[in-house]
């Protein structure tokens, strides 16, 4: 069992990373969060970065496989997606997800892009 | 003879006159004490209040016999109507009842009611509050001073620790 204490501080460096305006705030959040074990950290890893709405930020989630919507885990795969079709402002999103469905090497991250964007053109 | 006899009426006349006055006073007729050449007038020629009332309780209609049977059915056929235009009202109105009450699961069912912004404002709410609380009773690290930090080493040791830890749980 997690201490609660714990939990809370992840949380809060992670949301206070992602109002950092430092764009290297968004490297500690790949380095770090992206990369570990644990589901729940994964996931509010990947909302922090979509939350940035930041190209950097937003490519991290969307190109990378085993990250943000290529997520092995279902529930960070969905909740990334969740956050991308919650976003106020698609626009940069939708560049980046049409970039990666014409230019990305892997085609399962192409077809994973090929999706979210039809789903955002939708919502 | 016949003067002893009136004498004798005369003095009983003028000794008994409340005798003579109570056979008088049965009489409506105001003349009635007044003779007219000696001849009282016996017969009462104005109509009595009283038998004016029985006159006209007579003149009324009476219902009886065949009429007040045929006034009673009329009467129940107009209560019959009377019923029947109550029970078609009734109807009338559960039928509206019914409409209104159709037309409004229609809508119901056709209306998708969401209470996601409300749940999502609670939840918002109660982790603000939750966070609030903590700080003050438990000051830990705050999400405002990891975003007013301009050296990023120390969040993210702060964030390598916590998430080693986290690991270490599991």
């Amino acid at each position: 069992m997690v201490d609660k204490k714990i939990v809370r501080n992840v949380k809060n460096i992670i949301d206070g990373l992602a109002m950092h305006q430092n764009p290297e705030s968004v490297s500690v959040l790949e380095d770090i969060g992206t990369n570990s074990k644990v589901d729940e950290i994964r996931e509010m890893t990947a909302k922090a970065l979509v939350q940035k709405n930041m190209p950097e930020s937003l490519r991290v989630v969307i190109t990378n496989r085993g990250k943000g919507i290529n997520d092995m885990s279902t529930g960070v795969a969905m909740c990334t997606i969740n956050e991308l079709l919650s976003l106020e402002d698609k626009t940069e999103a939708i560049r980046i997800l049409e970039d990666t469905v014409e230019n990305h090497s892997d085609e399962e991250v192409r077809d994973n892009a090929r999706s979210i964007k039809a789903l955002m053109a939708l919502s | 003879m016949a003067d002893l006899l009136s004498i004798s009426s005369i003095r009983e006349r003028i000794f008994n006159p409340t005798k003579h006055e109570a056979t008088v006073a049965r009489s409506s007729n105001p003349f009635a004490q007044t003779s007219f050449k000696g001849n009282v007038l016996t017969a009462d020629v104005f109509v009595s209040e009283n038998d004016k009332t029985k006159e006209n309780e007579a003149n009324k209609i009476s219902f009886t016999g065949k009429l007040k049977a045929s006034a009673l059915v009329g009467s129940i056929a107009g209560v019959g109507n009377r019923i029947q235009q109550g029970i078609e009202s009734a109807i009338a109105f559960g039928r509206r009842i019914y409409s209104d009450a159709v037309n409004c699961w229609d809508k119901l069912t056709h209306t998708e009611v969401t209470f996601e912004p409300a749940k999502q404002a609670i939840s918002r709410m109660g982790a603000k509050m939750s966070d609030a609380v903590h700080s003050v009773f438990e000051p830990g690290i705050s999400k405002n001073q990891i975003a007013k930090m301009e050296d990023l080493s120390i969040p993210r040791q702060l964030l390598m620790d916590n998430v080693q830890a986290w690991e270490m749980a599991v």
